[in-house]
C-alpha cells in the first residue's frame, strides 16, 4: 500500500513540478519518505544499465539511449541528469504503472559516482559501465581512490561490469570477481610513449603501489600499462577502437565498423566506445549502432558555436576542478593549428556549492597554449589573479596574456579586436556569462 | 647563492597541485638572485638540502611514503639539526608524528619527529580554511581535505581557525611547528595563495643557507591580489559553512 501511495505521490508531484518547471529530485525525495524501500518493491525491465565515472556519464547515457531507441527498444532514462537516489526514484516511479511495473525494455541510469551505493542498495544494474576515474571535484570527492572505494559497495556480485581497460584504477573493479567486459583503445598515431601533463596518476599501481610501466599513453594516465610488481595490466578489450585518426575524424570499431566523428575529441572516442560496448552486449546489431554513432552530434551543449564581432567562436565546456577535462580541450585547441585567441574564465568554481579552492589550476597543463597559433590568451572572472599567477608560471609568453576581471568587459574587448578563431574554455557554472553576450549559431 | 630544495615523493604525494609550493619559492629566490636546485625523489640525499618538502597524498600513498621515509629518519633529523627547513603539508603532516591508526585499526608507526598521533576516520572533511595568525600578521587561506584527527599537538602552526577543521576539532588549533619543522593539514599550493606564509618559510630557508634576509621579500605578480580575493570570498560566502 505504501508503494502505491509513493507511486501516486511521485507521479502527481512530477506532473505539478513539470507545470511549474521545477527540478526532478523533489518527487522522489517525498516518495522515499512515504516508502523508503520503494525501489526494492518495483518490477524493473529485463535490462538495467548504469553509467558512472568522473567524465562522460551524461554523453554516454545519451548515446546509449539514442542507439537503443534506433534498435526499437523502449528506453527509460534520466535525460535530465538527476543522478542521485532522489532523481532516480522520480524517474523510476513516474515510469511505473500502479502495480509497480516499470514500463520499457531498458532502464538506463546515469549514476553519481559517490552516491551510487545508495541508489543500488535496493536494486542493482544488470550492466554497470564505469568510464574513468580522474581528479574531479576534489573539494567534494577527496581523491580518485576515495571515489573508487565509494563505488565498491554499489557493485552487486551478479552485475556485469563494463569497464574501461585503459584506466588502471577502473580496471581494479574487476578484482571483485564480477563478470567483466572490457573496452579499450588500441594503438593510434596520437598515442605517446611519454606521459604528458602536470601530474601522473598512473605512475604507481592502484592495486599494489608498485611502479607502473606504460607501453603507450592515450592521454593523461589513460593508456596501456603494466605494474612491474604485481602484474596488474591493461586487459585485452572485448570491444575496441582498433583504428583512430583523430585529425581526419575517423575510427574503426572492432576491426570492421568505420565511424565518422562529428566531434574530434578523445573523450568522444571513449564515449562512443562505452556506448557501443553496452549496446552490443544487450544484443543491438553493429549496423544499427553504427548508424546512430556515425556523425553523432551531442545535444548536451558542451560544445557551442557562436559569433562575436569578427570572431568565429567555439565554447568548449571544461569542468572546473577537473584538470583532465581542461587538458583535453586545451589539446584540442593546440591541434587546430589555426590562428586563435583563447578566453579562460574562472568566476564561480561550482554552480552547486561554494568554494574558493583553486589548486586544480596547477594540475592543468596550460603550457599547451604556448603553441604559436595561439595569438592571445584572455583571462577573466573573479579568480583572474589565480589564473594570471598560474600563467605566470607557465610556458605561455606573458606578452600574449591579457587580463580582464569583468567577463562582460572581456567579451566587449574581444568583440572590438581581431578576427581570428575564438575558443572559450570554462565550466557550466560560468559559460552563460559569456554565451549571453554572443550570437549563438543555430543548430 | 645556491639553494637546494628536496621534494620528497613528488608523484605519490602531490594530489592537489602541491608541487606549485616549490615553484613559487623558487621563483621568489631567483628574483632575489639566488640559484635554486630542486632534487626530487623517494629517497634522495638530504645532506645538502635547505628545504625538505612533502605534499599531500591518498591515504594509501601516505603509507607508502611513510615506508619509504622510515629509513631516512636519521637524515631528516640531521637536516633539522643543521637548520634545514622541513615542511610537510596535507596528510604528509601525519607521518611526522608518533603513529597513524588507519580505519582498519592498524597502527602505523610514524617517523617520530613530533609528539602527536593521528587517527584516520571514514568521514572526509573537505573544507575551505581561514587560519588565524598573531595580530599584525596576515591570516592564511586555503583548503583542507582530511579524514583524520590529530591529537597531542602542543605547538600548533595556527592557534585557531576562523573557518575549517583544526587538528582535532572545528576551528581548533591547526598544524605543527617546532623550530624549523613546520607542518599543516592545508592542502595544495598553500604558499602560492599566501605570500606571507611563503615569506616565513623563505626567511628560514635563507637563514639556513647563510644568505642575507632582506626586510622586503619578493611577491610574485598577482599573488597578493589572489590571496585578497580568496579571503574576501571566503568571508562573504563561506561563513555559513565555517
Amino acid at each position: 500500500m505504501r508503494r502505491f501511495f509513493a507511486i501516486i505521490l511521485c507521479k502527481l508531484m512530477r506532473l505539478v513540478g513539470k507545470l511549474l518547471g521545477r527540478g526532478s529530485s523533489l518527487p522522489g525525495q517525498f516518495a522515499l519518505k512515504v516508502c523508503p524501500d520503494v525501489l526494492g518493491r518495483v518490477k524493473l525491465p529485463p535490462y538495467v544499465i548504469a553509467v558512472t565515472g568522473s567524465n562522460g556519464k551524461t554523453s554516454t547515457v545519451e548515446m546509449i539511449a539514442a542507439i537503443l531507441k534506433a534498435a526499437g527498444k523502449n528506453v527509460v532514462y534520466n535525460a535530465e541528469g538527476s543522478n542521485q537516489i532522489e532523481g532516480v526514484t522520480t524517474l523510476i516511479l513516474s515510469q511505473c504503472d500502479l502495480s509497480g511495473q516499470v514500463r520499457g525494455d531498458v532502464l538506463l541510469l546515469e549514476s553519481d559516482e559517490r552516491y551510487a551505493r545508495h541508489t543500488f542498495h535496493w536494486f542493482h544494474p544488470t550492466h554497470f559501465v564505469i568510464t574513468n576515474l580522474y581528479r574531479d571535484q576534489l573539494t567534494r570527492n577527496g581523491h580518485p581512490q576515495w571515489v573508487y572505494e565509494a563505488i565498491l559497495p554499489a557493485i552487486h556480485p551478479s552485475t556485469t561490469l563494463v569497464l574501461n581497460a585503459d584506466d588502471p584504477l577502473v580496471a581494479c573493479f574487476a578484482h571483485q570477481g564480477n563478470p567483466v567486459k572490457w573496452f579499450g583503445l588500441e594503438a593510434w598515431p596520437g598515442a605517446t610513449k611519454e606521459h604528458h601533463g602536470m601530474y601522473d596518476d598512473g605512475a604507481f599501481c592502484p592495486a599494489c603501489g608498485g611502479k607502473m610501466e606504460y607501453s603507450l599513453y592515450h592521454y593523461n594516465h589513460i593508456g596501456h600499462y603494466r605494474c612491474t610488481q604485481c602484474g596488474h595490466h591493461r586487459p585485452h578489450p572485448d570491444f575496441a577502437v582498433t583504428e583512430l585518426d583523430l585529425e581526419a575524424g575517423k575510427l574503426v570499431l572492432d576491426g570492421d565498423t568505420p565511424i565518422q566523428l562529428a566531434f574530434r575529441s578523445i573523450y568522444n572516442v571513449y564515449n562512443i566506445l562505452a556506448a557501443w560496448s553496452a549496446c552490443r552486449m544487450i544484443g543491438v546489431d553493429k549496423h544499427t549502432a553504427a548508424g546512430v554513432i556515425n556523425n553523432y552530434i551531442l545535444k548536451n551543449g558542451r560544445m557551442v558555436r557562436f559569433t562575436l564581432g569578427q570572431h568565429k567562436g567555439t565554447l568548449l565546456t571544461s569542468k572546473h576542478e577537473n584538470s583532465v577535462a581542461y587538458d583535453t580541450n586545451l589539446r584540442y585547441i593546440r591541434d587546430t593549428h589555426t590562428p586563435c585567441t583563447v578566453l579562460v574564465v574562472v568566476d564561480a568554481i561550482s554552480r552547486k556549492y561554494f568554494t574558493g579552492e583553486t589548486s586544480w589550476l596547477w594540475d592543468i597543463d596550460f603550457d599547451l597554449l604556448s603553441a604559436p597559433h595561439v595569438q592571445r590568451v584572455v583571462l577573466s572572472g573573479r579568480y583572474v589573479h589565480d589564473l594570471a599567477l598560474r600563467f605566470e608560471c607557465s610556458a605561455v609568453d606573458p606578452d600574449k596574456v591579457v587580463l580582464s576581471a569583468g567577463i562582460s568587459q572581456a567579451v566587449e574587448f574581444l568583440e572590438r579586436s581581431g578576427d581570428e578563431d575564438l575558443y572559450v574554455v570554462t565550466c557550466f557554472s560560468d559559460r552563460d556569462k559569456v554565451l549571453d553576450r554572443v550570437e549563438l549559431e543555430e543548430n | 647563492m645556491k639553494i637546494q630544495f628536496v621534494h620528497l615523493c613528488p608523484q605519490r604525494m602531490s594530489l592537489y597541485g602541491e608541487y606549485a609550493n616549490l615553484v613559487i619559492l623558487r621563483r621568489m629566490l631567483e628574483e632575489m638572485g639566488h640559484e635554486v636546485e630542486v632534487v626530487a625523489g623517494e629517497s634522495p640525499d638530504l645532506s645538502k638540502a635547505n628545504l625538505i618538502y612533502m605534499g599531500c597524498g591518498t591515504e594509501r600513498g601516505q603509507k607508502f611514503a611513510l615506508q619509504v621515509l622510515r629509513p631516512q629518519v636519521e637524515g631528516l633529523k640531521a637536516a633539522l639539526d643543521r637548520g634545514a627547513v622541513v615542511l610537510f603539508t596535507g596528510n604528509a603532516m601525519e607521518v611526522l608524528g608518533q603513529s597513524i591508526t588507519d580505519t582498519q585499526g592498524k597502527v602505523w608507526q610514524g617517523l617520530g619527529l613530533a609528539e602527536f598521533t593521528t587517527i584516520e576516520t571514514r568521514q572526509r572533511n573537505p573544507h575551505d580554511v581561514i587560519a588565524n595568525t598573531p595580530p599584525g600578521q596576515s591570516p592564511v587561506v586555503g583548503f583542507m581535505n582530511k579524514c583524520s584527527l590529530t591529537a597531542g599537538v602542543t605547538t600548533p602552526l595556527f592557534e585557531s581557525l576562523e573557518m575549517g577543521f583544526g587538528n582535532d576539532c572545528q576551528r581548533g588549533p591547526e598544524g605543527y611547528v617546532k623550530g624549523n619543522l613546520m607542518a599543516t593539514h592545508l592542502t595544495g599550493p598553500v604558499l602560492v595563495k599566501n605570500p606571507a606564509l611563503a615569506h616565513r618559510v623563505l626567511r628560514m630557508v635563507l637563514t639556513n643557507a647563510g644568505a642575507q634576509v632582506p626586510d622586503t621579500l619578493p611577491v610574485l605578480p598577482h599573488q597578493q591580489e589572489a590571496f585578497e580575493v580568496t579571503l574576501r570570498e571566503l568571508r562573504s560566502k563561506g561563513e555559513n559553512a565555517g
